[in-house]
């Protein structure tokens, strides 16, 4: 954790809550992320994690909540100004500028991302070439979007989303159906990327990554947050077992 | 009492007008194919019961069924051979093609029939009675019950019947109906063809009450547009109530602002329905 | 986009400019026409083809621009250009007003609300005593169809290097990412309500040129004629015919359509149109991609490619 942990948190949720047709999915969920700190987010399939990170990068209207980020109030603001604010995030179903090259995926993040991006395409194109090659995909430069596989996409989702130049980037589930060493990868590329300032809500499935990337863990079951604090603390934490394993039998 | 009989009319003109939209409904529903060519099947099917009427002497409203029939092979062989080779195209495709099927059956018409005005008069075509100081021409009010049932059968057949569930089953789930055994080129053959008898019988009515000409299809298709997407695609008599909305909105549109708006008014309710309740039970493409 | 394409583009462009040295009536009038239609099918690339929103209403700015030019010209007695303008103005206008409420509607849902726009637009210039009413107007004579010939060049040349920047620049780069996923876009930062009604204003008013050098060239306007539905059809289906979101794709095929159509035209006239409509059923089958993309790929495949596109696509 950094000394920018003690000033205001980058981004602070008050009461979020979403409904879809009756079903509570997200039930007054509140918290904050600090500066250049690693949150990570974990709770069962269907805990509502997903609608949390939607309504945080605005593709979803919550029904009640307000959500400030660095100071100022976002909650009705629409997904691209959020994006020029400096918030990124990755889609858990991936979704590539199909007819584009790789190339050109990664330069749609630069040429709009924070502070409304890049003007010029060649400058664009530049940036995007770097972060293809940090995150791997450099063989695929000028390979179509629609001909990359499953883990090259998971990278490709990842570049496009860095190639922003996020204050606050939002992982949902990156490591999904990646081997060991390709997690491994994963989460170093994460560490270098919070070293260079960013700050990350890391969705995931993968316990091994969470312990060793998050500052703090935030559970959620059912739309409610149960649990919150350290990777040690929160991954012994009764709560969390049962809700994950069901409850022990005595 | 003007009034009321305006709106009288207009409902009976909204039955006739839920049955055109019928057809259109069924097939964007479960084949997910916007079908342009819509009102040149209407009209096809007027001019068969013209035919029919005109020239074999047999009286339009028997006639009906034999149309229907007649377009059922057409819808059935349209899809099975043409269609179904770009189902699963853009959707821009799908508009395409039946836009080039809607301008090939057009001037087929125009070929075969020409351009002239024509109109199907039995001899009962002026016939109506007065009911409450509202006069009720019968051949309309036939058209509005004919429009009833046929919604009525259709709901059946997608309700409680094998074939409506084989239908309802293939529209939802292709591969899971097509594990249980469902041929989806029949089923999507047969839904085609019941649109297309649908369209068949609207036409012959049609006839009935306005006259034919080969180019009446393009305000028709647009028509039954608007009634598909106010009444949804989902059930029967929901189309025959968005038909209704519309039949209403025209004959007071024809009252207030003279009969030229009638195109504008269909327009006009479409964007409303369309910006203001956006379909969200509607299948996206 | 390499430098051959622009030098060929270029050395087609002279080439068409130079026809009326050729002193042929009946090959200019012709061109003029082709000219026209290349544009129109150009500039719907734009919302069309790179955006892809699907209009079936564009057809509407056509008619704006000719209502435009003539209403001018005729009841103002404003020179052909300023006529031009104020067509075009309007066209852009009325981009602006509708195209917000309609451009939030998805898909088919867009189309559809497309289709109805020409029609009401269609009644309420019929209804207007300005315009002629159901009359329509009669604009001054100007016999030299050389100069309307090298306006449609013009035009054609002025829009087909706009959507040529369009491909190569950050603008274009945003229509093509909301054509490919609208949301994923809004998430990286476009502002997809701003381009999409930007490109449908840029549409609209190539569409509107269009149609006032056609007013002043056949001096007569009617609501039929100008609003014309078909119009509305064959713009869509020559752009794409020859490769929507193609910078020349749209300009080929439009031009081989108007030769095919002329040549059916001269034999036999109403069959002319059916055999159109059969030309359409038959290229959405087998080149549902357009024929640029066909000659992308002619040298590699010949006719697998047609195999390929049915199975790719049929049921």
């Amino acid at each position: 954790m950094s000394e920018a942990a003690l000033s205001q948190p980058l981004l602070q949720a008050r009461g979020l809550t979403k409904r879809f047709q009756g079903l509570l999915s997200v039930n007054r969920v509140s918290f904050a992320i600090a500066e250049n700190e690693i949150l990570g987010l974990i709770g069962p399939n269907g805990a509502g994690k997903t609608t949390l990170v939607n309504m945080m990068s605005g593709t979803l209207k919550p029904n009640a909540g307000e959500i400030i980020f660095r100071g100022t109030p976002i909650t009705a603001l629409p997904p691209f100004r959020r994006a020029h604010l400096g918030i990124a995030r990755t889609f858990q179903v991936m979704k590539p500028f199909q007819g584009m090259s790789v190339l050109d995926n990664v330069a749609v993040g630069a040429l709009f991302g924070q502070g409304g991006g890049e003007k010029a395409m060649r400058q664009a194109r530049e940036s995007a070439r770097e972060w293809i090659t940090f995150t791997g995909l450099a063989r695929h430069l000028d390979a179509r979007a629609e001909a990359l596989g499953g883990p090259d996409r998971k990278r490709l989702e990842f570049a496009k989303a860095l190639a922003m130049r996020p204050k606050l980037l939002l992982l949902d589930e990156v490591m999904a159906g990646l081997n060991p060493v390709e997690i491994d990868e994963m989460v170093d590329l994460i560490k270098k990327i919070c070293a260079r300032g960013v700050t990350l809500l890391v969705i995931e499935h993968v316990m091994k990554a969470i312990r060793s990337l998050s500052d703090r863990v935030m559970v959620l079951r059912n739309g409610e947050m149960i649990a919150e604090g350290t990777p040690d603390d929160v991954l012994s934490d009764p709560r969390v077992i049962e809700a994950y394993l069901g409850a022990r039998r005595a | 009492m003007v009034l009321a009989q305006i709106l009288f009319n207009g409902i009976l003109l909204g039955g006739l007008y839920g049955l055109m939209a019928l057809g259109m409904a069924l097939v964007w529903g479960v084949l997910n194919i916007v079908n342009l060519a819509h009102g040149a099947m209407i009209m096809l099917g007027g001019y068969i019961v013209f035919c029919l009427f005109q020239y074999a002497h047999v009286d339009p409203f028997a006639a009906l069924p034999i149309a229907m029939l007649v377009m059922f092979g057409v819808g059935f062989l349209l899809q099975y051979c043409l269609l179904n080779l770009i189902v699963r195209s853009a959707l821009l495709n799908t508009l395409l093609i039946t836009f080039g099927l809607d301008v090939v059956i057009t001037y087929m018409a125009q070929l075969i029939f020409t351009a002239d005005f024509r109109a199907i008069n039995p001899p009962y075509a002026g016939a109506n009675f007065s009911v409450f100081g509202l006069t009720v021409p019968l051949i309309r009010l036939a058209a509005f019950l004919i429009a009833l049932v046929l919604a009525g059968a259709l709901w059946a057949l997608l309700n409680l019947m094998p074939l409506g569930r084989a239908i309802r089953a293939t529209s939802q789930n292709l591969t899971a109906a097509r594990l249980y055994g469902v041929d989806p080129r029949s089923v999507y053959a047969i839904t085609f063809g019941i649109g297309a008898a649908l369209a068949g019988a609207a036409g012959g009515l049609y006839g009935m009450i306005s006259n034919l000409t080969p180019y009446i299809g393009a305000s028709l298709t647009a028509k039954s547009f608007v009634i598909a997407i106010i009444g949804g695609l989902n059930n029967p008599f929901n189309v025959i109530l968005g038909g209704l909305v519309v039949g209403i909105a025209e004959s007071l549109a024809a009252l207030y602002l003279g009969p030229t708006y009638t195109d504008a008014i269909s327009f006009g309710l479409l964007v409303l329905v369309l910006v203001v309740r956006p379909p969200r039970s509607l299948r996206a493409a | 986009m390499r430098t051959w394409h622009i030098v060929l583009a270029l050395l087609v462009a002279a080439g068409l400019a130079a026809v009326p040295w050729l002193h042929n009536d009946v090959l200019i009038q012709f061109g003029i026409n082709a000219l026209l239609l290349a544009t129109l099918a150009q500039s719907w690339n734009i919302l069309g083809g790179f955006t892809g929103y699907v209009s079936f209403g564009n057809s509407v700015f056509y008619g704006l621009g000719t209502y435009g030019t003539a209403i001018a010209m005729v009841q103002y007695n404003l020179p052909f250009g300023v006529g031009l303008a104020i067509g075009a103005l309007a066209a852009m206008l009325c981009a602006a007003l509708v195209g917000l409420p309609i451009l939030r509607l998805r898909g088919p849902y867009f189309a559809i609300a497309t289709l109805g726009l020409n029609g009401a637009m269609a009644a309420l210039i019929s209804n207007l005593p300005l315009a002629g009413s159901n009359n329509g107007l009669v604009l001054p004579l100007t016999r030299n169809d050389a100069l309307f010939y090298e306006l449609a060049v013009a035009l054609l040349v002025a829009c087909t290097a706009t959507v040529w920047w369009i491909a190569s620049s950050r603008y274009g780069t945003a229509l093509v990412a909301i054509r490919e996923d609208e949301d994923a876009a809004g998430s990286m930062g476009v502002n997809a309500t701003l381009y999409k009604v930007s490109a449908l204003v840029l549409s609209s008013l190539f569409t509107a040129i269009a149609g006032g050098i056609h007013a002043y060239w056949s001096t007569f306007v009617d609501p039929a004629s100008a609003f014309d539905t078909t119009l509305n059809v064959r713009m869509v289906i020559m752009c794409v015919f020859g490769g929507p979101g193609t910078v020349f794709g749209p300009v080929i095929g439009s031009f081989i359509l108007s030769i095919i159509y002329e040549l059916l035209a001269s034999k036999i006239s109403t069959a002319a149109v059916l055999l159109f409509g059969i030309v359409i059923v038959v290229a959405v089958i087998f080149i549902p991609k357009g024929l640029a993309d066909w000659l992308a790929h002619a040298r590699t495949s010949n006719w697998r490619y047609f195999l390929r596109n049915i199975r790719e696509n049929r049921l």
